[in-house]
């Protein structure tokens, strides 16, 4: 009788342990969802931050009817003084202008910021906007526009 | 009987860990599900879409001011065949299919029926005159499976000319040419020179002009006012050839009663 109470004691501990071990391991799953769906870092948005502002400085620009001025008629220190004032104090960037078949048209370089900022950042965003034409003549040119943060 | 219940003990553990792996399967699948959004470059695409939209405008903007000085009537199809290919160029890998539909025939837009013909109609030498452009665009986005986003773009200009007096009191005699411009739909346009008033004729012969802009109590609008001096007879017919700062052209004529005297 003795033993079958000592028996019955030791399983009761037992069923204890694995009570907790299951919880344990359901704890264990749940902790390493709660990692696992973790939010991304800030740095994960930052290209799409940066884009959206790429994006709407060139539409802005070409919606006053200035873009297409400033590019067809190598106008490249106005583009540069517009695009300066219109992004952001902390945002750099370098324009650079090709014609359809990729081919660079061969304008002065149009940046602000040094060429390390551009080199040295881990997040470079690329904006790709495309103008069709001026006046009455179509000749569409490719404006990628490159941005970081400095 | 024992060993029934110690393989119970273990039981639970084992179901513990299934239970765990399924919470851990269901809710992996079930935050990919919900984040999917996150790992797709949404805003790409829509600057994407969006920067087509307003190429595909100035295309127009560029073939309309094309049609109206050249009368090329082509000349819309062949430059939006050619940037749809451009469009594919310019965004490699997207694969963007870029489709027009031109108006024909008649059409509405912003209020004002039109006769289009390859998305181009032109209504020159009447008081009220206009140029315009209607095309129907689609656009679909193979890599994310966006397909038929459909928009139109309408685009006119419209000159009107509201009177034109002569002046035949003492002293000089002149006729005063009064003109609104408004573009796509209502929006008056503000900004022309004396360099855009191509060129104003009395009686089909060209004169010089003085010109001044101002907004008009007397039309509710903002105007142009043309003023031709020596003009000793009352004109026939008054015609006025404007090109906004688009290149965009028209040609508009008017005759008796716009035409009246004014001997005040």
């Amino acid at each position: 009788m003795k033993r079958t109470r000592k028996a019955k004691a030791s399983m009761g501990q037992m069923r204890v342990i694995e009570a907790i071990m299951a919880s344990l391991i359901v704890v264990a799953a749940l902790s390493f969802l709660y990692v696992f769906a973790a939010a991304p870092s800030s740095q994960t948005y930052e290209p799409g931050e940066l884009e959206k502002i790429g994006h709407n400085v060139l539409h802005d620009i070409d919606e006053q009817g200035l873009l297409t001025r400033y590019v067809y008629n190598s106008e490249w220190a106005n583009i540069t003084a517009a695009l300066t004032v219109s992004v952001p104090n902390d945002v750099y960037f370098n324009l650079t202008i090709y014609d359809v078949n990729g081919n660079s048209i061969g304008h002065p370089l149009i940046q602000y910021g040094s060429s390390d900022v551009f080199a040295k950042s881990k997040i470079v965003a690329s904006i790709t906007y495309i103008i069709s034409g001026y006046q009455t003549v179509y000749n569409p040119r490719i404006l990628v526009l490159k941005l970081v943060r400095g | 009987m024992r060993t029934f219940r110690d393989r119970k003990g273990q039981f639970i553990i084992i179901a513990a860990l299934f239970i765990s792996i399924m919470i851990v399967s269901v809710s992996t699948i079930m935050y990919s599900t919900v984040t999917y959004f996150r790992h797709e470059r949404w805003e790409e695409y829509l600057t994407i879409v969006d920067s087509i939209k307003s190429g595909s405008s100035k295309v127009m903007e560029v073939s309309l001011a094309s049609y109206t000085q050249t009368n090329n009537s082509a000349v819309l199809m062949d430059n939006l065949n050619q940037w749809i290919r451009d469009v594919r160029k310019a965004y490699p890998g997207f694969g963007i299919n870029l489709n027009y539909t031109l108006e024909s025939g008649i059409r509405s837009a912003y209020g004002v029926s039109l006769n289009y013909s390859l998305g181009l109609a032109r209504v020159w030498k009447q008081p009220v005159s206009y140029s315009a452009a209607n095309v129907t665009f689609t656009i679909n986005l193979a890599s994310v499976g966006l397909t038929g986003y459909s928009f139109s773009t309408h685009m006119f200009l419209r000159t009107n000319i509201r009177d034109a007096v002569w002046h035949s009191g003492s002293g000089k005699q002149y006729v005063l040419i009064y003109l609104s411009v408004d573009k796509d739909g209502s929006e008056p346009v503000i900004n022309l020179l004396k360099g855009n008033f191509a060129e104003v004729k009395l009686n089909g012969v060209p004169q010089s002009f003085l010109f001044k802009r101002y907004y008009s109590t007397t039309y509710s609008s903002f105007v142009y006012e043309l003023r031709v001096n020596s003009v000793t007879s009352m004109p026939s017919s008054v015609e006025v050839s404007l090109a906004d700062t688009k290149g965009i052209n028209t040609v508009s004529t008017a005759t008796s009663p716009i035409i009246r005297q004014d001997t005040g």
